[in-house]
């Protein structure tokens, strides 16, 4: 009976236990199911705004394409030349004139029987005459023929008013910009995939335009609408599906198994151009850390429910023991949702907080591109020696917090991945050499002896972002030359050593100084943010504390290493190795825009600038260099001078960003669409915002725009810019 | 048991040593075995057969007879190929569709993509394949339906323009011509010395087509042509737009009295024109870059293959179209082997091999990236032409065939006058009903074309018997081939009834034959290669009516061992009324040769005709077939 009764105690909390042991397994499969669909959902949002981000941007260029388009047709339409010369010549005379290699295109014009004369000679039937014939006026195809070498994409207009040749009066139909397919690229690139997304553009049959892609094509089907129908699909989806939804909301996104791979892909309709988009990328590239975030989530839940088994089991034990342990669970499982508010606050305070950057940025900078502007001014007038010392001391207090903005949001952006690496082929003895300059000026009140052991470069170009190098170099040079008394030496070397791979030199640079030196433990320290050592250092040198983790940034970003060594009251010598990719010399381009090397004297500028403060200012400098300005005070009334105003009243419009009515994309746009204007589609129009993200140079770039400045305006950019634009 | 074994091994030997004692048991011995060993082997070639796949082949002309299907046969050892002779024309698969017999792989000379978007359900789609592929986009585009699929794929471009003799230019110091003008001078000249400056086949419908579409490329291939032509062949419209064609009549009728044609050019057969440019009586002819090869005007003399002529020389266009096209049945195509070995059969169809069996490896222009076909020397003028581009491809709907056929022909005929009338008839005919699809027959028993050792082709024996029959021959001989498909029991219209046997480039040659001369018939029609008429395979066997055929299968192909009558041996010195039905130009002269024969009636009715009599006129049935062969 004793025995019985002791069975029965324990039958119960064992069999409390075994039910919540099955409750838990459940509960793990149901967040497993959960997470999935969380994650395919995560997954194809992503997918479907970077394909509709794309998709802007590949409308907006063919958009400018077909202006170029029409306007061709308006320069040459109704036109008669006596023979094939003078027609050919006209056409290089049209490809000058619009510029289309700036396009990477070409102009052909087709003849009524299909023959195709570009600017060097005819070049028989064109093949792809066949998609012209359906009665529509413009027609934008991909074409690979064997007539003309290349693939293109094809912007036909068939002329308004036909152009004749010769006596017979041989009569041409249309005009053909072919663009070059591979400088359709710039819209639809993207690195967020790390290079491992395929594009396809697909004809509204389903027969593949144009596939690209860093590796093979993985369908490897001529129709990819046949293809899709018959590949297996995830998430019991279904090409039937994508196809309903393709129609319903003009983007579709799915997961399919190619090869036994995951992968995703994201169709979307272009609209006009009977064409359609689609972007492969296998899964596992695809919300990468997102996924991260899941996998970890999924690790802790997993953590976390065999922690509560086993507190189950002890909490069994222990309930036989003492029947308290309920409790503990209780305990557990609040601390857990504790945890889960924590992590929440945590996720919406990183988001705050990227918002928080750019809003900081945009607002900062307005009113200090006002107080360096007019500190500028107000120098440039005589001031008495005693304003002038309290400019000079405005003027390096506005540089410092610059500076300190800048280094704030340039480790945000690192740390975001929102900083690229973008090598462009340049001479690298001359990117050496221009970091002597600025050390010039840092030295120019100093008593530093100053020395440089400069190998010469066996292979001079290299592809690499000479910014970065400079910024990394002037940040370890300037810090040398602040850290070392007067009296000191600071040593700068730079040798060249062969890379394993012989498409690669090793760029070695090398800066010691005699200055004041690191503790040890402070050098492993040294690129941390905010690192700066104590014992006063902060107040007699100032600085940020961010300079030498954003110089470890950019090198672990280049690929490089950096060293240090450093000894207490004897000097630190640092060492940065950044392997640099040999590029040929005519990819270099040199030209020389510095101000005083550059006339812009009787240029007309447009100036699109809401701000006052900000308008007054430029202005006023722009004025100093014999510019003449009109200014517009938003985005409507500056496409409305443009369009008021005949031709070459205007060499050059600066659009700010953000403004009333109509915002400066909104205006480029609007100004590039003008009809009857040839000039439009030419004219240069610069940004010229606060916003100064890299993303917002491409927005402006994708606007149509030719450049990008970002406020506060630096004089030397402005006048480089304006110069590189206009070929002065 | 082992006491038993060697009984009988004993017993066997005894045997055999009584055999051996007179030649009587010898020669009978051997009988035996030979009878034995021609059974097994026969045995095992049935059970090879057995074991081989079968694939159908629907071959669009005889000239796949010549070497083509050899090739195949040849490329496909494991393959028992049937091969059949079908009416050139896309409707001919609809009426295979219809019985729910579609060959396996076909093959067409004459097509629209509207007259063939209605086997679309099926076919096979070959959109993905890697065959599709090695083709040029811009052509693979034109072979591309609203849906992206594909089913039908060119092979390489026949050149069909103007055959000009150089040698007899030069012989009357008349320029050779560089535009339209220069062409309407040398018509002139040449009519002023009696020689006819142009001639062709106005017989047949695609002539007719083609001289007339070939006179206007420029207006055809104008953008206002070009889009009709698209509105034309996307089913938008189904009538001439007259600000094309009127032009395009002008020019024809323009072109008619430059070269004095008329109502006797309507009624040469497609000999006619090719036998005047042989004999020197004609200066210029329509043809293809085959006919280059094979009509080189009288012998020695020089020919080149000319465009047709524009207003200037920029305005001159080679006249072209593929030589055939290829697809494959959906049927059985859901099995991955058997999928695979019929795109491989293709793939060899059209590839470098396959196209050099086309066409002669040298007058023809590849489709396909992976083909380099040469051009021979006369046809040097073509090149430039290739490389601009300046290849017209002609418009070849079903209607398009049969209506400039009438319209040509009335025009010759003087019962069209105007351009304008030509339009309006163009367009009343293309308004119009399709003649010929109502229902005249009705055939009450099924046979099939399948080829048994047993008993040959049926279907074909039928047709024989019914030909030797109503021509009232003793004796009937034609390649099982031209019957087109197994004899379907049902209703037939007079279309369906011509689709049953190939009628273009099938002629009923009568002729006297002696024993003598039908065993050289037989025998050279068995060791013929290259020809027209040559057997590769048992489908493309002969088959005869009122004799029979007792052959030997080898490894080098059959040989005749008897023919008789009635299972009497056929008597070689009697006389026999003998109809061939075959073609004329290449196997009927071959073989006629042979047999020293040099009469012969050409002008009898074709298979379509005979069936016509048979089933309409005389209401009644097909002949029954009979055993004509016996295999060994």
């Amino acid at each position: 009976m004793q025995k019985k009764k002791q069975k029965t105690k324990y039958l119960l909390p064992v069999a409390f236990a075994m039910i919540l042991v099955v409750f838990l397994v459940l509960g793990v499969v149901f967040m497993r199911n959960s997470l999935m669909k969380l994650t395919v959902e995560e997954r194809s949002s992503q997918l479907e705004e970077m394909v509709t981000q794309i998709q802007a941007n590949l409308q907006s260029g063919l958009q400018t394409h077909w202006n170029l388009a029409t306007g061709l047709n308006d320069a040459i339409q109704g036109e008669h030349f006596e023979n094939e010369q003078e027609l050919c010549d006209n056409i290089a005379r049209l490809e000058k004139m619009f510029c289309t290699d700036m396009y990477g295109s070409q102009v052909m014009l087709l003849d009524a029987q299909g023959t195709g004369y570009l600017k060097d000679g005819p070049v028989g039937i064109w093949n792809d005459i066949i998609h012209l014939t359906d009665g529509k006026n413009q027609h934008t195809f991909v074409s690979e023929t064997d007539n003309i070498d290349g693939c293109f994409l094809v912007f036909s207009q068939e002329l308004v008013s036909p152009v004749t040749m010769g006596e017979n009066n041989v009569r041409f139909t249309h005009v053909v910009l072919l663009k070059d397919i591979k400088t359709v690229k710039q819209y639809y690139t993207t690195m967020t995939y790390g290079g491992s997304a395929a594009t396809y553009f697909i004809k509204s049959n389903g027969i593949m335009a144009y596939f690209d892609a860093d590796d093979d094509d993985v369908i490897g089907a001529r129709n990819i609408f046949k293809a899709l129908e018959e590949v297996e699909y995830v998430q019991g989806q279904s090409f039937e599906i994508v196809t309903e939804q393709l129609d319903r909301d003009g983007i579709a996104v799915a997961n399919i198994m190619l090869n036994k791979t995951e992968y995703y892909y994201c169709i979307t309709t272009l609209d006009d151009y009977d064409m359609k988009l689609m972007l492969l990328i296998p899964a596992d590239s695809v919300a990468v850390s997102t996924m991260n975030m899941m996998d970890s989530t999924i690790r802790t839940g997993v953590v976390f429910i065999l922690a509560m088994a086993v507190l189950m089991l002890l909490a069994v034990i222990s309930f036989i023991r003492v029947q308290q342990s309920s409790q503990m669970v209780k305990v557990e499982q609040e601390t857990n949702r504790e945890l889960n508010r924590l992590r929440m606050v945590a996720e919406s305070a990183n988001a705050a907080k990227s918002t928080f950057l750019n809003n900081m940025s945009h607002d900062i900078r307005t009113p200090m591109n006002a107080i360096i502007g007019f500190t500028n001014i107000a120098v440039k007038h005589n001031p008495p020696p005693e304003i002038k010392s309290c400019l000079d001391k405005i003027s390096e207090s506005s540089e410092h917090l610059l500076a300190l903005i800048n280094d704030v949001l340039d480790i945000s952006r690192i740390e975001s991945g929102k900083i690229k690496y973008t090598p462009t082929p340049v001479d690298i003895a001359e990117v050496t050499d221009s970091v002597l300059t600025i050390m010039y000026g840092y030295l120019s009140n100093r008593s530093i002896t100053f020395r440089t052991e400069l190998e010469e470069p066996k292979m001079r170009y290299v592809l690499t972002d000479a910014v970065r190098v400079r910024e990394i170099l002037v940040n370890i040079l300037g810090n040398a030359v602040k850290f070392t008394n007067d009296g000191g030496t600071v040593t700068y070397s730079v040798s060249y050593h062969p890379a394993k791979d012989d498409r690669y030199i090793n760029v070695r640079y090398r800066i010691a100084d005699t200055g004041i030196g690191m503790e040890e433990e402070f050098v492993d320290r040294i690129f941390d943010e905010f690192s700066q050592e104590e014992h006063g250092a902060r107040t007699q040198y100032k600085g940020t504390g961010l300079g030498m983790a954003i110089t470890k940034r950019y090198i672990d970003l280049m690929g490089g290493t950096i060293s240090v060594e450093s000894r207490k009251g004897a000097g630190s010598t640092f060492t940065v190795e950044l392997p640099m990719e040999i590029a040929e010399a005519c990819e270099v381009k040199k030209k020389d825009y510095s101000v005083g090397n550059t006339d812009l004297t009787g240029l007309k500028i447009l100036l699109a600038e809401d701000n006052d403060l900000n308008a007054e200012i430029a202005i006023v400098q722009l004025e100093e260099l014999g510019m003449q300005i009109t200014r517009a005070a938003d985005g409507e009334e500056a496409v409305r001078f443009f369009a008021e105003n005949p031709e070459g009243t205007f060499d050059l419009i600066f659009m700010d960003v953000m403004m009333p009515k109509m915002n400066g994309y909104e205006a480029t746009k609007a100004i590039r669409c003008l009809p009857n204007r040839p000039d439009a589609v030419m004219i240069p129009i610069i940004a010229m915002t606060a916003n100064a993200f890299a993303e917002d140079v491409q927005a402006s770039l994708d606007a149509g725009m030719n450049g990008h400045l970002s406020k506060p305006i630096v004089m030397d950019e402005v006048v480089k810019t304006i110069a590189g634009n206009l070929d002065r | 048991m082992k006491r038993f074994t060697c009984f009988l091994l004993s017993f066997v030997m005894t045997a055999a040593m009584l055999a051996g004692c007179g030649n009587q048991g010898e020669k009978e011995e051997k009988t035996v075995e030979n009878v034995e060993s021609q059974a097994e082997k026969k045995e095992n070639d049935q059970s090879q057969s057995e074991e081989k796949e079968k694939v159908v082949v629907a071959c669009w002309g005889n000239q796949m007879l010549d070497t083509y299907t050899q090739y195949l046969c040849d490329q496909f050892p494991e393959v028992e190929f049937e091969f059949v002779l079908a009416t050139n024309s896309t409707d001919y698969y609809r009426f295979r569709a219809d019985h729910d017999d579609m060959p396996d792989i076909l093959t067409v000379r004459r097509f629209a993509l509207k007259d063939a978007v209605l086997l679309k359900d099926y076919l096979y789609d070959l959109s993905n394949t890697e065959l599709a592929n090695t083709y040029y986009g811009s052509y693979l585009d034109s072979y591309t339906y609203d849906d992206g699929s594909v089913n039908w794929l060119p092979t390489c471009a026949e050149v069909d323009s103007l055959i000009i003799n150089k040698t007899l230019f030069d012989e009357y110091n008349v320029p050779i011509p560089t535009d339209y003008a220069s062409f309407a001078a040398a018509c002139e000249a040449f009519e002023e010395v009696g020689i006819r400056s142009f001639v062709s086949d106005f017989e047949a419908d695609y002539t007719c087509m083609e001289v007339l579409q070939g006179a206007s490329i420029p207006m055809l291939q104008s953008l206002e042509g070009r889009k009709w032509r698209q509105q034309y062949e996307s089913g938008m419209t189904n009538e001439l737009s007259e600000e094309v064609w009127i032009p395009v009549f002008e020019n024809f009728f323009d072109f008619k009295e430059k070269t004095g044609l008329g109502a006797e050019d309507a009624t040469y057969p497609n000999r006619t024109p090719k036998d005047m440019f042989s004999e020197g009586k004609a200066a210029m002819f329509r043809g293809t870059g085959a006919d280059v090869i094979s009509f080189p005007g009288r012998g020695e003399d020089e020919v080149l293959l000319m465009p047709y002529f524009g207003q200037t020389e920029q305005d001159n266009w080679y006249l072209t179209y593929p030589t055939f096209q290829i697809a494959a049945s959906k049927n059985g195509m859901d099995d991955p082997e058997r999928e695979k070995l019929i795109l491989d059969i293709m793939t060899a169809m059209v590839n470098q091999q396959g196209q050099d069996h086309i066409s002669y490896g040298k007058n023809m222009v590849p489709y396909k990236k992976d083909v380099t076909l040469e051009l021979m020397p006369e046809m040097d003028n073509l090149k430039p032409y290739v490389e601009q581009n300046k290849l017209y491809i002609r418009l070849a709907s079903n209607d398009m065939f049969r209506i400039s056929k009438d319209v040509v022909q009335m025009i010759l005929n003087d019962e069209i006058k105007t351009p304008k009338e030509a339009l309006d008839a163009f367009n009343k005919e293309l308004a119009g009903e399709e003649p010929g699809t109502e229902i005249v027959a009705h055939i009450d028993t099924e046979y099939s074309n399948d080829f048994t050792p047993e008993h040959g082709n049926q279907a074909a024996s039928s047709v024989a018997n019914t030909i030797r029959r109503l021509s009232g021959v003793d004796l009937v001989f034609m390649q099982s081939c031209y019957v087109a498909s197994d004899i379907y029991s049902g209703d037939y219209s007079q279309k369906d009834l011509a689709y049953l046997a190939k009628n273009d480039g099938g002629w009923p040659g009568l002729m006297e034959l002696t024993g003598d001369q039908i065993y050289t018939l037989v025998e050279t029609t068995f060791s013929m290669t290259g020809n027209r008429g040559a057997v590769c395979n048992d489908s493309t066997l002969y088959v005869s009516s009122g004799f029979e055929m007792d052959i030997t299968k080898n490894d080098d192909g059959y040989t005749l061992n008897a023919l008789t009558i009635d299972g009497k041996e056929l008597d070689r010195s009697a006389t026999y009324s003998f109809l061939i039905y075959g073609d004329r130009d290449w196997y009927m002269s071959d073989v006629m040769e042979k047999m020293g024969v040099t009469e012969v009636d050409i002008d009898g009715p074709k298979a379509e005709g005979y069936l016509m009599q048979c089933l309409v006129e005389q209401d009644g049935q097909l002949e029954a077939p009979s055993d004509y062969i016996t295999m060994r």
